[in-house]
């Protein structure tokens, strides 16, 4: 089915594109949900109809006793094996396989089956009693942070092995599960030598991934192995938690990732345990496939609620930035604990400012879970920050484009954690939004009949996970032909075009030559997970460094061989020859047969450096800072509140683009996952139970949504050498610079995502009151 | 343009025979009256290009051509899809594994990212064609509305839908 005759003509440098291109669009492109094992079963799980309640008991003989039903799991009969250690989650096990003594969400997993067929398993589900005792709920993160609130985990959350970057201050008795804090400088002298100060509040809702492909996986234990193919972004740590669950070595877990349906961060490690647990207990292959509306209450975006207070000084200098930040991380942690300071930090913005305080919290509530989201906290970080540059700019009558130029980073500044910048280029980002946009702070809207135009600005900073580690191998084969083994996950980003592209340039061959391996965790080595925008950066140079080291390999050989030194060597085209001497030329292939040494083999370890010291979250935060900027222009009509963004321009640095069309993509990608965000993405509860968890009452954005222009800017910058990841960076200016556009339009300040046509309205309609009460 | 369903027996699994005819040919299958024409083209004809987003016809990724006309397979009950000619993504290939012009175009202009989508939007832009051979890029974004694009390659799918009707025309 492989197109290979149009592969093997592709050379690295000019390809770009996807690699399998062929497989996509004929549909032929295999998903973890299109493996179907022999005897293989189908699973459902039973959800909690209470946002917070005792379990008193879970009776599943009836549906045990139903044909075709192989397996029935529950969380009390979990809890009493030896065998199992019932608990999850990436950095706390707080979250239950199955629920043991409290459900904690409406939706919350109760007991699961596995059945020959769906409408068998579904059945089952029926047939299964559960008796409730319910108890008081909490909702709104300033409730459940509050004195008093009920307390959704009565036990301090158990701390497991996890990523060294994670700071833990769990507040014992309330819901902060964590408390990240940061304190740069001084802010109490900053705030009392301020020419003003100013104190708001923002707050973002919770929205749900909607990844086209919801979470699915096949698992199957056979020999002692517990074998899954699943659609998660996090392979190796998907393989942790299920030794964990099973109380077995890693070694004797198997974790194989497909190409994904799309991640966002919603796909860490969710379903697998219990599946996995269903193919044991049913001695068959087990896939769970979960609905779209179980999807929407599986994962989510964090609601936030950040109280920004910054103190400006009279020529345009901002010195002081408090926040307080309380992220809703629902009933369970997942990787809050670590989002919430990554979030929290970044509330510091782009901004060179001496003195910053951050109290960022982890709250525990009656909600879904919320987890890692594209943008990792810094959506809801610079929704607050950017709308109030704006804010400022407006109260003190400045122009909001020359305020941020004022304060924008250059190299040599400390950022937030204190780090001196480096490779800063955010004014030359704002710059080109600004051009291309053709800001102008003194251009009044244009009125255009019922509807009004104006343009908004935004500029932001984001960390990578800093350290991380990526490992990668690679194989020279007998024919030249060269395998990457690598553990990054292919979700569309194109990771397998990108790795393909920077090991076939290191020994110079053509790209149809690479062949990138899929995650499995018994063969490809090690790799922290595909997440945070660094598997480019941190992928790509583990596997530059394997590859390089074929390479001298190669050298070493080619010398002994032609018997030339080898300083005096190159590569060309799949060959070494002594340099300018093609008639020597000896092809890759021929020095491994000459060599008898069957193939030649490498592998590197890449790893970061870097951590914050946890009292004053100053320290490294990111190996280096991912950077972007947005301009949009907008129109809003005046009868209907409706608005359309008519032009945007999505500025972001990449230091060197490995291949441009997915580079484009990416950001394009961000404008339109931005615009369902800024202006109709939203989880809406009637008390714990979601009301519009389907894709008929939960807009994401159409191709009708999308500006007539999209203007990407990707920076490209060769003299510094290094690559910089773009998957979620140019993200977080979509919303404010949305936000500000619609403020110049209509006068109307929107602090709480998203804009929705109600709220335009009801603010066009308070100005109109004050106008009409103006003397 | 459905025809009614005839009663007929019903197995032991709860499951009546059915004759489908996908991407020119015939197929035999046994489903469940309530089977949607998306579980049999997946789960028993092993085709799967279509696929399951929203399960409520509101995301275009199931999208099948019945009689040329688009619809959401995971709508459309096996039983009612009988005596209608079905055309998957798999169906648009030529028999040697050539591509059809308009996924010719969305691989020229990298129209995807995931690609979860793409099967859904590439039938969507055969039928836009097939009515209208030389649409505007507002008249493919009105057609287009019912599929979405999570990953927002929206940008490059219009530009793949103006080079496929260049491609389709010239043909």
């Amino acid at each position: 089915m492989t197109d290979w005759g149009h592969r093997r003509t592709i050379e690295p440098r000019g390809f770009s594109g996807m690699i399998d291109a062929y497989e996509r669009v004929t549909g032929r492109v295999t998903y973890a949900m299109d493996v179907a094992l022999p005897g293989m079963l189908h699973g459902k799980l039973l959800r909690s109809p209470h946002a917070h309640a005792r379990l008193v008991s879970v009776d599943a003989s009836r549906a045990r006793a139903l044909p075709g039903v192989e397996a029935v799991l529950t969380g009390p009969d979990l809890a009493a094996r030896d065998d199992v250690f019932p608990y999850f989650g990436p950095i706390f096990r707080d979250q239950a396989v199955l629920a043991i003594d409290k459900v904690r969400y409406v939706g919350d997993p109760v007991a699961a089956v596995a059945a020959v067929d769906l409408d068998t398993a579904q059945a089952a589900l029926e047939l299964i009693d559960v008796v409730y005792d319910e108890l008081p709920p909490v909702y709104a993160v300033e409730e459940a942070f509050a004195a008093g609130s009920p307390i959704v985990h009565d036990e301090p959350p158990r701390l497991g092995p996890t990523y060294s970057d994670i700071i833990v201050h769990t507040e014992g008795g309330t819901n902060v599960c964590n408390h990240f804090k940061l304190r740069k400088g001084d802010v109490d002298r900053g705030f009392a030598e301020a020419d003003h100060v100013f104190e708001d509040v923002f707050t973002s809702p919770p929205v749900q991934h909607v990844p086209l492909e919801t979470h699915n996986c096949v698992a199957t234990i056979s020999d002692g192995v517990i074998d899954i193919v699943t659609a998660s972004q996090m392979p190796f740590m998907t393989r942790a938690i299920l030794a964990e669950v099973f109380r077995v070595p890693q070694s004797r877990v198997r974790v194989r990732i497909h190409t994904l349906g799309g991640g966002y961060g919603a796909k860490s490690v969710k379903i697998e345990p219990v599946t996995a647990l269903l193919a044991q207990a049913a001695r068959r292959p087990v896939r769970l496939h979960l609905t779209r509306e179980e999807e929407f209450v599986t994962i989510t975006k964090h609601g936030v609620r950040i109280v920004m207070t910054t103190g400006v000084m009279n020529d345009g200098r901002i010195v002081a930035r408090k926040s307080t930040c309380l992220f809703n991380t629902g009933a369970y942690a997942d990787i809050g604990p670590r989002l919430i300071k990554n979030g929290g930090f970044a509330t510091g913005g782009p901004h060179h400012i001496p003195n910053v305080w951050v109290d960022s919290y982890a709250v525990y509530s009656n909600l879904p879970p919320a987890g890692a989201f594209r943008g990792y906290g810094v959506n809801q970080a610079a929704w607050a920050y950017e709308t109030q540059m704006d804010m400022i700019a407006e109260r003190l009558g400045w122009d909001p484009l020359a305020f941020r130029m004022r304060n924008l980073l250059e190299d040599g500044q400390t950022v937030m954690t204190g780090e001196p910048m480096f490779d800063a280029h955010f004014k030359e980002l704002l710059g080109n939004a600004a051009t291309w946009i053709g800001f102008d702070a003194a251009e009044p809207p244009a009125r255009i009949g019922r509807k009004v135009r104006a343009k908004g600005l935004s500029c932001i900073v984001k960390a990578t996970v800093t350290p991380s580690t990526s490992t990668a191998a690679a194989k020279l084969n007998e024919d030249g032909s060269l395998h990457v083994l690598s553990s990054a996950v292919e979700m569309g980003q194109g990771s397998d075009a990108v790795l393909s592209i920077l090991a076939a340039e290191g020994l110079d061959m053509p790209i149809g030559q690479v062949s990138v391996s899929q995650p499995d965790t018994d063969v490809t080595p090690y790799d922290q997970g595909t997440s945070s925008s660094r598997n480019t950066y941190s992928m790509g140079t583990a596997v530059k460094m394997a590859v390089a080291d074929i390479g001298q390999q190669l050298l070493d050989l080619a010398a002994e061989q032609l018997e030339v030194s080898q300083s005096d060597l190159e590569f060309v085209a799949g060959k070494v020859q002594p340099k300018g001497v093609p008639d020597k030329a000896i092809l890759y292939g021929d020095l491994i047969r000459g060599s008898r040494s069957g193939n030649l083999l490498a592998h590197a370890t890449f790893a970061t450096e870097g951590g914050l010291d946890p009292e004053t979250g100053q320290g490294i935060g990111s190996v280096h800072w991912h950077q972007a900027a947005g301009a949009a222009e907008v129109e809003v009509d005046l009868e209907t509140g409706k608005v359309d963004v008519l032009r945007y321009h999505a500025g972001v640095y990449a230091g060197r683009i490995i291949n441009p069309v997915l580079a484009e993509l990416q950001t394009e990608g961000n404008v339109a996952f931005g615009i369902g965000q800024a202006l109709f993405e939203e989880m809406v509860f009637d008390g714990g139970q979601l009301q519009n968890g389907n894709l008929a009452d939960y807009m994401i954005a159409s191709i009708k949504d999308l500006p007539d222009t999209v203007h990407c800017d990707v920076v490209e910058h060769l003299e510094a050498n290094e690559i910089h990841g773009i998957g979620e960076t140019s993200l977080p200016p979509v919303m404010p610079a949305i936000g500000n556009a619609v403020y110049r339009a209509t006068g109307v300040r929107i602090t709480d995502l998203p804009i929705t046509p109600e709220k335009i309205l009801r603010g066009l309609r308070a100005r109109a009151g004050q106008e009409v009460r103006t003397p | 343009m459905m025809t009614g369903i005839q009663p007929r027996p019903v197995d032991a699994e709860g499951k009546i025979a059915l004759t489908l005819r996908v991407n020119g040919r015939e197929h035999r299958v046994r489903a469940r009256p309530t089977h949607t024409i998306l579980e049999v083209l997946r789960n028993e004809i092993g085709l799967t290009g279509p696929r399951e987003g929203c399960g409520v016809g509101m995301c275009g990724a199931c999208t099948v051509l019945v009689d040329g006309h688009l619809l959401s397979g995971c709508l459309l009950l096996a039983a009612l899809a009988e005596g209608h000619e079905i055309v998957t993504i798999e169906g648009l290939e030529g028999p040697n594994g050539e591509l059809h012009p308009i996924q010719e175009a969305y691989i020229a202009h990298t129209a995807f990212q995931c690609s979860y989508c793409t099967p859904g939007f590439i039938l969507a832009t055969k039928a836009l064609l097939d009515e209208n051979p030389d649409p505007s890029r507002d008249e493919a974004k009105e057609y287009l509305a019912g599929n979405l694009c999570r990953c927002g390659s929206y940008v490059k799918i219009l530009d793949a839908v103006e080079d496929a009707a260049e491609r389709v025309r010239g043909r």
